[in-house]
């Protein structure tokens, strides 16, 4: 490829993307169609998807964005090329799904394959690249997030996706579905919320009594390391002689396998980043400052929720960033124990060998951490925008 | 008034400050120095109970501090410290507030406050009161610094090394202003230093503390001419004193009726500051020129030099 020519310089990135693109339109396959949900599939390039006129179509959309992304280097240009790229060809997938499906059959499954991925990754990486190089503030990347969910609700809602073979997953246990969210949320945020009751307090006696310091992060960081079903089985042991003992654990819903070990599980993975951050966040108040605020009269409870709280605070959410991201994904094992979650799917679909049925509990699991990671993100800059020295 | 009565503080063996007993006169300013580790701070941080002291006591207007809840005792006794303190998370507005808003003030009488104090220290509050800490200079900072301080009109003002972060040039400038407001409030302030310059501008007296002890408590010129001990008058610097004693009178106390030719010097300026000036300009006198502009006499050398020895 040339690597430059008179009058403009070849995006280097923009050039890989362009490669990314060029692939996934020419040599790799855009849609597999199979029989029936758990049969191999055979794949279909993206001309062979699509009724002719629509194929060119996206054909020459795809084209013009890998163009654009190689020679043109102003980002707002560039993000509206992502955006037209997402605009032709997410929707595309849906019609191939309509087109590749014959009429009445409901046993026929066409799923996005290896090239709408890669193309999908292709404007992803374009998207990332322009925004980055917008140097867009915590909200202007809030709002980028809403964008991008608003769309992908509108292909949800519209039934643009209706004959994918993962919305037929989806439709066959839609009341399932929303449970599992349910309750994945639940084992997320709940477990989140207990290390906040528990490490906050805990970082602040570690702060006050440096003695306690490293006693107590030495054994959270022990708890880190166990493996997570691991955890689950050394935790299903006490909890079942809990439940057998005492009967207003059994009637609170305590028992060895289910939700209750999964939430203990999560919780104690959760107390170290919270409690370390929570040490370093108020181990940085600078001391003078501290000096001051005592100097002036406020008693140690004010020090403390006007002085100390506020400054620590952008390390404590990036201790809440972590153990949010990382409990959105370690739920997900909660379902081999009787957590249930999107991680029932994911399971159920190994077992079935329906990979479709594997990315419906999947797919959620990552954009839930993707979303909450950029949605922290934007906190912590929001938090450390006032509080900088 | 301060009265400070056999003050005391250990840590197990070591004793930090032994048994110091002084007084502070109202609307006086009190400077204490001594080497590093010599107990200074410590002295000033038991007026505010930061640190409570091992035996004891401190009287302010006759009131035991002991007998006061210690935040409601800091909220009556302005503090700066090195570095100041300020909130960086929190606007300049917000900073100075914040002891009036621990005692309740409403809304708009802390508004006027901080408007007033900002006034009084040449900030302008429509450019200022929003800015956050990180966006001043350190003379600025300085100056919120005190301002915060005196927000709530404490009649005491502690103030240890308040001047130390700051460039020679801003520093003389900080204490000149500090002495301006203090004239104008009447404030009562112990300061902290160990820079001895900044002592004999600043101090109506003078307390020098060495290895925990308090060795002499008196005003600037009698540190200079009757040292109670070797260590003060290694201290205030054997070669500097007639300089320094000079500092401490002003032209008007020199001026002898007579003629002198030249550029009058003004009757408020310090003898140091006119030696200075007819040794620069190479003349024996000069005329003295009082606040109105009228020349009301001269200044000599021989006249000033009177002013540089104790036997006068």
């Amino acid at each position: 490829m040339a690597s430059s020519r008179k009058g403009f310089r070849l995006d280097r990135l923009g050039g890989v993307i362009a490669v990314l693109i060029g692939l996934a339109l020419f040599a790799a396959p855009f849609a597999t169609y199979r029989a029936n949900r758990i049969v191999s599939g055979e794949p279909r390039m993206l001309l062979d998807a699509l009724p002719p006129g629509l194929a060119s179509g996206v054909l020459a959309a795809a084209l013009a964005v890998a163009v654009m992304a190689a020679t043109l280097r102003a980002a707002p240009v560039r993000l509206a090329a992502a955006g037209l790229g997402f605009a032709a060809v997410a929707p595309a997938m849906g019609m191939a799904a309509l087109f590749l499906t014959p009429e009445g059959n409901t046993f026929a499954r066409v799923s996005p394959a290896f090239g709408f991925w890669l193309l999908m990754l292709a404007f992803g990486l374009l998207v990332a690249d322009s925004l980055t190089r917008l140097r867009l503030g915590p909200w202007g990347r809030l709002a980028a997030l809403g964008v991008a969910a608003a769309f992908v609700a509108l292909l949800l809602l519209s039934g643009a996706w209706s004959g994918l073979s993962i919305i037929k997953e989806y439709a066959a246990r839609s009341d399932s579905f929303w449970r599992e969210a349910g309750q994945h949320l639940l084992l997320a945020l709940g477990s989140l919320s207990a290390a906040l009751l528990v490490g906050l307090p805990t970082g602040l006696l570690c702060h006050r009594l440096p003695r306690l310091r490293s006693g107590t992060l030495q054994v959270l960081n022990v708890v880190q390391t166990v493996p997570s079903i691991a955890l689950f089985g050394i935790l299903m042991v006490p909890l079942g002689y809990l439940a057998a003992t005492v009967p207003l654990a059994a009637a609170l819903g305590i028992r060895g396998i289910g939700a209750a070990p999964a939430l203990v599980a999560l919780f104690l993975y959760s107390l170290l980043p919270i409690v370390a951050n929570t040490v370093v966040g108020l181990g940085q108040v600078p001391a003078a400052v501290v000096e001051a605020a005592r100097g002036m009269g406020l008693s140690p409870r004010q020090r403390l929720l006007q002085v100390e709280l506020p400054l620590a605070l952008p390390v404590i959410l990036a201790g809440v960033r972590i153990v949010l991201v990382q409990n959105l994904g370690l739920a997900t094992v909660a379902a081999l124990i009787g957590g249930g979650g999107f991680g029932t799917f994911v399971f159920q679909g190994i077992g079935q060998t329906a990979i479709d049925l594997v990315l419906l509990g999947a797919i959620p699991t990552v954009a839930l951490a993707f979303a909450a990671a950029v949605v922290l993100d934007a906190a912590i800059e929001l938090a450390n925008g006032t509080s900088h020295d | 008034m301060i009265e400070i009565e056999r003050l005391t503080k250990r840590y197990g063996n070591s004793t930090v400050v032994d048994g110091v007993t002084m007084r502070v006169e109202e609307g006086s300013i009190a400077v204490v120095v001594g080497t590093s580790g010599a107990g200074k701070s410590t002295l000033l941080r038991m007026i505010n109970r930061l640190i409570e002291p091992t035996s004891g006591r401190v009287l302010i207007d006759g009131q035991d501090t002991m007998s006061v809840p210690e935040d409601e005792l800091r909220h009556r006794i302005g503090y700066v410290i090195q570095g100041y303190g300020l909130f960086p998370h929190r606007t300049v507005a917000e900073n100075i507030a914040t002891v009036p808003r621990l005692l309740g003030w409403n809304r708009k009488r802390i508004a006027d406050r901080v408007e007033e104090l900002l006034d009084l220290y040449q900030l302008d509050p429509a450019e200022f009161a929003n800015k956050y800490p990180h966006e001043l200079s350190g003379g600025q900072q300085q100056r919120v610094g005190v301002a915060r301080a005196l927000a709530a009109r404490p009649a005491l003002l502690l103030m240890d090394e308040p001047f130390g972060a700051l460039d020679p040039v801003i520093r003389a400038k900080a204490q000149d202003d500090l002495l301006a407001i203090q004239r104008r409030l009447g404030t009562t302030i112990v300061l902290v230093t160990h820079d001895m310059e900044e002592a004999f501008h600043l101090g109506d007296r003078i307390a020098v503390m060495d290895q925990a002890r308090l060795l002499q408590y008196a005003p600037p010129a009698e540190l200079l001419t009757r040292p109670a001990e070797a260590f003060v008058e290694r201290l205030v610097g054997s070669a500097e004193r007639p300089f320094r004693l000079l500092s401490l009178s002003t032209v008007r106390d020199a001026t002898e009726p007579g003629p002198a030719s030249g550029e009058p010097i003004e009757a408020s300026a310090n003898l140091r500051e006119a030696l200075s000036r007819l040794v620069w300009c190479g003349r024996d006198a000069l005329p003295v020129a009082g606040a109105d502009g009228a020349v009301m006499g001269r200044v000599s050398i021989d006249g000033i030099l009177r002013f540089g020895r104790p036997s006068r």
